[in-house]
Order: structure tokens, then C-alpha cells, then sequence
């Protein structure tokens, strides 16, 4: 009986979610680490936007990359791009496995949780989709094979439906 | 008289079920984090955990003050404490959990004509509010959590084993009093995901006297121990665990042979089934103790088994 009326209290606290997540997502800006190009999220306003925060530490943060990096071949650039966050306490950890496994997509550097804190970074794999306006629609902890397939229709019909 | 029940069964209680697994690393690969630590909770907004766990604790070393004694009463003490326990997080900051127990007493004395005594009921519930100023992150080594609670009489206090006789205090499912208890928890990570962490705690129970005037002694526990993640799905952890109870009392006066000191080692490992689902296994190995009055049966080893559900947030 405790256990159902827990449970009862919890889904309707999940169901209260996606109103609460409709919130800006906080501003960053850095350069990349392979590229050195100068990254601000605000650049980005008119694109659905995922921002992945990862470091190679985390097996399933690093098993997210390719899957992500291809999903996002899948879908094009013209209205979508990942922004993705290292937390590597030594950069060069980050940077030696993005040469090792290159994205196509831009990855910052964030070793002292400048942009992590205010995303409230606790685990990882930790990731953000925002609409265009720059809005957290959804959020999403961990990660497994085949969640890039739920994330690409989240996306497109993001895309598609505005 | 013995002193075993309340006391020990509150230990349990309060590391089994009240304390849910830690995240023991940053990294969430699975849903459930892997380690039972000692007593460090750091649930995420919206997290909730169904555990269920049962101990064995077995009662039969006899000792007087820091020596065991020989028993040649062929006295064997055991009770089986079942948990069922939900922790849910309202906030990142802030944490409610909620436990009942059931539990079984047994005592066996082969050389007396009462032989065997059992009885069995609800015992004891739990509440307790925490609150989690500091916790670890990627960015952050230190965690830090105080509660405040309360041990709740739900349980039959009143057994008396199927004679005219109320059967002793510690024989008793629940202890039939209000307890109050602080509680605190630091946990320290070694590295940045958080696999190695050093985790101490502290709590406090103030115990009422039951509608008998009988109340159990205060108790204050300290532990320090390591916990570290291996991998994906194994954990460990491994405690020292200090305890001391004041005299146990009724009408105020002190019951003789209560009360004392222990030290415990604390190990035990986690394996995660699933995202959601672990299983933990966890012993209580005596150390030292020195323990009031002249002869008191005390614990020989405890062993308990836990099953825990996480239902994640956001």
C-alpha cells in the first residue's frame, strides 16, 4: 500500500516535469578544444540545440558520442547542432580521446563546472535539448544503445514542428 | 537481562533501510547507484528507492566488560529484521525517507525449562527529513547531509509469547517508545568520478520510556569507513563502526547489564543487476566492546541481505 501510494506520488510529481523543464537554459561560451573556434550558445538561437555533458571517464558517456555524432549526420545541421561540455578535471584527458574518437560536432572545455554548475551537473552522462528560442524542453540522465533513436524523433519533431 | 534489541535493531535500521545507496560514482552508468555506503543518501530531484532488506543477527556471545565469557547455559539469541524502506528526494537538497519493520526474536535456553521463546510482529517505523547542503559532483568533492527523525512505535510491544507473562523488553517486536534522532553523514571522493570515497557519519537517538516506564538508553553512533566502485556493477565498502548506549532504564532507575560500547567492522558489496535494481550483502563482525555490569549477551556477527529499486527522477 506504501509502495503504490510512493509510486502514485512519483509519476505524478513526473507528470509535473515538462512544465517545469520549459525554462532558458543557461548561457556559456568557450572554444573548442580541437578547433580553437570561439563557441557561444546564443550563436546557436534558431536551432534546436543538444548540449552533451561528458568525460572520458564515464564508459557510457563515451559509448554516447559516435551514436550521437551520427545521429546528428542523420538529421543535418541546418536546423540542429550537439554543443558538447568535457568536465575533465585535466583537459587532456578530453582532448586526447576526442583525437582518438573525432565528432563533427563542437566540445568545450568545463573542467571547473563554469558552465556544469549552473546546469546542476551531478552524474554523466547529463544532456539538455533546447528549442529554438533556447528553452530546456527535456533532459536526459544516462545512457544505452539505442537512445539516440528516441532522441532523433524528439528532435525532429521539434524541428519539424515549429 | 540482555540488551540487544532496540539498539542494534535501530543500527540496522537506520544503515539498511533509512541510509539508501549512495552514488558512489558521478558517472551514472546504471540507475541505481552501486554502493551501500555507510550512511550517506544523495538522491537527485524527483529520485525515489524501494529497498527491501533482512538481517540475521545472531546474540550469543556472552561478555563481561571486555571479556567473553564461556556460556554453559546452551543459550542461543538470533532475531530476523525485515525492512521495507522508500526514500524520496523533493528537492535536490531535500530528502524524506520512510521505513517499517517486521521482526522475529528468538532465544533458546537448553538448559532451563522454558526452551525455546519466539515471538514476532511489526516493529518499529522511521521517518526521517534530511537535508544535503554539499554533494559530490564532478566539480565538487565534498557531501555533506544532517536529518532529523524519529523512531515511531507502530509494532506490538506487548507480547507475551502465549503465556500470562509480558515477555522481556528485548524479546519485544517494537520497543513501544518514541525515539528522536539526529543524524549526520560526510563523504569525501578521492576523484573526479567519484569510485573512491571516504564516509563517515554520526547520529544521535534519544529513546522514551514505553506505557511499562521501561526505556531503552540513548545511543550514539559513529562510523568511518571507504567505499569504491569497480567497474560498472561491483562495489565494496568497509567500516569501523563505534557505539555506545547509555543504561537502559525503568521508572529511571538503571536496568543492570545494559548498556556499553562497541566497535564493529563493517563490510559489504553490491552487485547491479540492472539500471534500476541492485543486490547488497553486508556483515557486522565485532571488533572491541566493553559493556556494562557483570555478564551481558551481546552480538557474535550479524549478515544482511538488500534488494533496492530506484524509480529515477527527471
Amino acid at each position: 500500500m506504501l509502495g503504490r501510494l510512493l509510486i502514485a506520488c512519483h509519476l505524478f510529481l513526473l507528470l509535473l516535469q515538462p512544465a517545469l523543464a520549459q525554462e532558458p537554459a543557461p548561457l556559456f561560451n568557450g572554444n573548442a578544444l580541437l578547433t580553437n573556434q570561439q563557441i557561444s550558445l546564443e550563436d546557436y538561437r534558431g536551432k534546436v540545440v543538444f548540449v552533451d555533458f561528458w568525460a572520458s571517464w564515464c564508459p557510457p558517456c563515451v559509448a554516447s558520442l559516435p551514436a550521437y555524432d551520427q545521429m546528428r549526420s542523420g538529421i543535418g545541421t541546418d536546423a540542429f547542432e550537439i554543443i558538447a561540455i568535457n568536465v575533465d578535471e585535466n583537459t587532456e584527458d578530453g582532448l586526447k580521446f576526442l583525437k582518438n574518437h573525432p565528432v563533427g560536432y563542437p566540445v568545450l572545455a568545463d573542467p571547473e563546472g563554469e558552465i556544469g554548475i549552473p546546469y546542476g551537473i551531478r552524474t554523466l552522462p547529463r544532456s539538455f535539448l533546447l528549442d529554438r528560442e533556447g528553452r530546456i524542453v527535456s533532459s536526459h540522465k544516462s545512457f544505452k544503445p539505442g537512445d539516440e533513436n528516441k532522441l532523433r524523433l524528439e528532435i525532429t519533431s521539434l524541428i519539424g514542428g515549429e | 537481562m540482555t540488551r540487544v534489541s532496540a539498539g542494534f535493531l535501530f543500527l540496522f535500521v537506520l544503515n539498511v533501510g533509512v541510509q539508501q545507496p549512495v552514488f558512489a560514482a558521478t558517472c551514472g552508468c546504471a540507475g541505481v547507484p552501486l554502493l551501500t555506503s555507510i550512511d550517506t543518501s544523495a538522491n537527485e530531484k524527483g529520485q525515489l528507492f524501494i529497498s527491501y532488506s533482512a538481517e540475521d543477527h545472531q546474540i550469543s556471545d556472552l561478555v563481561s566488560g571486555t571479556n567473553d565469557v564461556p556460556d554453559e547455559t546452551g543459550r542461543d539469541r538470533s532475531s530476523l529484521s525485515q525492512v521495507i524502506s522508500a526514500s524520496y528526494a523533493l528537492t535536490d537538497r531535500w530528502s524524506v525517507s520512510a521505513l517499517v519493520s517486521y521482526i522475529e526474536h528468538r532465544r533458546t535456553i537448553s538448559s532451563s525449562f522454558l526452551g525455546e521463546t519466539k515471538t514476532s510482529g511489526f516493529g518499529d517505523s522511521v521517518i526521517l527529513a534530511r537535508y544535503t547542503p554539499l554533494f559530490i559532483t564532478p566539480f565538487s568533492s565534498h557531501e555533506l547531509s544532517v536529518g532529523l527523525g524519529a523512531r515511531i512505535p507502530t509494532g506490538d510491544d506487548n507480547f507475551d509469547a502465549g503465556n500470562r507473562f509480558v515477555t522481556a523488553e528485548d524479546m519485544q517486536p517494537s520497543t513501544g517508545a518514541l525515539g528522536k534522532i539526529i543524524w549526520s553523514s560526510y563523504s569525501y571522493a578521492f576523484n573526479q568520478a567519484a569510485t573512491l570515497q571516504l564516509n563517515a557519519s554520526a547520529n544521535y537517538v534519544a529513546n522514551e520510556a514505553n506505557d511499562r516506564d521501561y526505556a531503552f538508553g540513548d545511543e550514539f553512533n559513529l562510523a568511518l569507513g571507504i567505499s569504491q566502485s569497480i567497474g560498472t556493477r561491483f562495489g565494496y565498502s568497509a567500516a569501523l563502526r563505534y557505539r555506545t548506549t547509555q543504561a537502559d532504564t525503568r521508572f529511571d532507575f538503571d536496568i543492570p547489564n545494559t548498556g556499553g560500547k562497541w566497535v564493529d567492522f563493517v563490510p559489504a558489496i553490491q552487485y547491479s543487476v540492472s539500471d534500476n535494481l541492485n543486490i547488497g550483502l553486508s556483515g557486522r563482525i565485532p571488533v572491541a566492546r566493553d559493556l556494562k555490569g557483570t555478564l551481558q549477551f551481546t552480538t557474535s556477527y550479524s549478515m544482511s541481505l538488500s534488494l533496492t529499486y530506484a524509480f529515477n527522477g527527471d
